[in-house]
């Protein structure tokens, strides 16, 4: 028995080594069978669920609006700019982090930035402004040009055991190569700025793009930046200006 | 090391194992669910050992390759009128090699104006999902399709 | 209303008496099998699943379905139903702990 898997296992190897690309890619018509299930994203009940947690703890779009000094007509394009510098908090700062702030001010004990109605609530938030195109500007500032720059930096250095960056795996030179049947994704292309926060279908749950990076961090071996670190924000702003001009889509629904 | 190289040999690494699962699932003991059901039982219960014809007005549609399989979308669709007298009574979806092979069974009624559902599945690994459907002159049609079951991409 | 979160889905948004129009129902439930272990203490977790769910439009079943441990975690249900006129979509669930639970919508045909 033992030598015929082996046996198996070789012929395997071998014919993955060299069809890797056809044999083990998906297809266009099983990507868009997946594609299709957007129209009922199970994440759909946790902007829902968000959209009462903004509501219960942050007074609601008018609530934040206000707190973030917008018209509410203007709110979805201001979120379409984020993260931002903001001047209350000397930093560049993500849409949870203004949540938590704003729970604060209006005496709630903020949620963690890990917790999963966090992750809801910014997933509302963000759907606020779906159809509108990301217009995060990086040369806003001195804070945001130092963010961005931040941002490359951590994308572009090789850390842990292996020595991987994120750009290993995401530069233009490999995308679209087959790691594990999947094509390495173009982010910016790929709207990854506009389509997270996002059902992982593998997690069974809705994660946002900081989550994301540490599921990919933690996997290529590297020390896990914590979610709302300057590095993490940064990371976020320099993913998200590869996506602007793209419309925002939430929730997005992923592998 | 040059990076070219240093990926083709991370893509070798990835290609064992995205082989490797399919095998060690067979291995293991597997602890039991809380209904075991073959395949072939199914099909005895439900069709009562009248024959199911393969037909194109069933359209069963699956990946050929799953993403994960935890989450596989599958989407059966009839072609029939859905009228009083001609109507799709039952669509039955299995995956053919889970221990328990029902997935679900739909009972359907005029009242749907369309025959179709869709959902989404597990699958313990590679294998044939099936669909069984009754129709309301008691006859069975069935299609069925191969999924591939790989552990891909990363995180 | 049950402890669950739910949501029924009817695409597209507007629509016409007689129309013929998709129906989603999604819950969220972990949808166990019974055979998984818990990552933490390595102990098999229970079978806990959806067994049962039926669509009732303006008191008339229209839709039954069993269903098994198989479906995946946070399930979602799409059919076809034919609009006929205002009144409720009724979405009532069964879980294998025989808990029973409901989700409703009014329907509402324009024109």
């Amino acid at each position: 028995m033992k030598t015929g898997i082996k046996i198996a296992l070789s012929i395997a190897l071998l014919s993955s080594l060299s069809f890797g690309g056809e044999q083990f890619a998906m297809s266009d018509a099983d990507r868009a069978m997946y594609a299709e299930m957007l129209d009922n994203n199970p994440a759909d009940i946790m902007v829902e669920s968000g959209s009462e947690l903004l509501e219960e703890y942050c007074g609601g779009d008018a609530g934040l609006a206000k707190f973030l000094n917008v018209s509410e007509k203007d709110l979805p394009a201001y979120i379409a700019g984020f993260p931002r510098y903001l001047e209350e908090f000397k930093m560049v700062v993500g849409i949870d982090q203004v949540l938590q702030a704003l729970m604060h001010k209006n005496s709630h004990k903020p949620f963690a930035l890990k917790d999963g109605k966090m992750f809801d609530m910014v997933a509302y938030t963000k759907s606020i402004a779906n159809d509108v195109a990301i217009n995060i500007d990086v040369n806003a500032n001195k804070h945001m040009k130092e963010a961005y720059a931040l941002g490359q930096k951590t994308f572009d250095t090789k850390r842990g055991g292996r020595g991987l960056a994120c750009l290993s795996c995401h530069s233009p030179d490999v995308i679209g190569s087959v790691l594990r049947t999947q094509p390495l994704p173009d982010l910016g292309a790929q709207n990854a700025g506009g389509t997270w926060p996002a059902y992982r279908m593998t997690k069974s749950s809705l994660r946002t793009l900081q989550r994301r990076f540490q599921g990919c961090m933690k996997n290529a071996l590297l020390d896990v930046i914590p979610l709302g670190s300057p590095e993490m924000v940064a990371l976020e702003v320099y993913v998200t200006d590869k996506s602007k001009g793209q419309a925002i889509a939430i929730p997005g629904l992923k592998r | 090391m040059q990076r070219r190289e240093f990926f083709k040999k991370l893509g070798a690494v990835a290609a064992v194992t995205a082989v490797m699962p399919s095998m060690s699932f067979a291995e293991e003991a597997k602890p039991k669910g809380p209904n075991e059901f073959s395949y072939q039982k199914a099909l005895d219960v439900i069709t009562g050992g009248k024959p199911a014809k393969t037909s194109s007005k069933v359209q069963l549609k699956v990946p050929e390759i799953a993403e994960n399989g935890a989450v596989v979308p599958v989407t059966v669709e009839v072609d029939s009128p859905m009228t009083e007298s001609d109507y799709v009574k039952t669509i039955h979806i299995f995956a053919t090699k889970n221990s328990n092979s029902r997935c679900v069974s739909v009972h359907l009624t005029p009242a749907n104006g369309k025959a179709m559902f869709a959902t989404r599945i597990k699958l313990g690994g590679t294998q044939d999902v099936a669909t069984i459907v009754e129709m309301s002159d008691g006859t069975f049609l069935t299609a069925a399709q191969s999924v591939k079951v790989t552990i891909g991409g990363c995180g | 209303m049950g402890k669950r979160k739910s949501l029924i889905k009817i695409k597209p948004k507007k629509y016409k008496d007689g129309e013929v129009v998709k129906v989603s129902f999604m819950v969220m439930h972990p949808m166990e099998t019974g055979m998984r272990k818990d990552k933490e203490t390595k102990k098999l977790v229970p079978a806990e699943y959806v067994n049962s769910v039926k669509f009732t439009y303006k008191g008339k079943v229209i839709t039954t379905m069993n269903v098994w441990e198989s479906l995946s975690t946070n399930p979602v249900f799409t059919t076809y139903m034919k609009i006929d006129g205002a009144g409720e979509l009724k979405v009532t669930y069964t879980e294998s702990t025989g808990e029973v639970s409901e989700k409703s919508i009014k329907i509402k045909p324009k024109g």
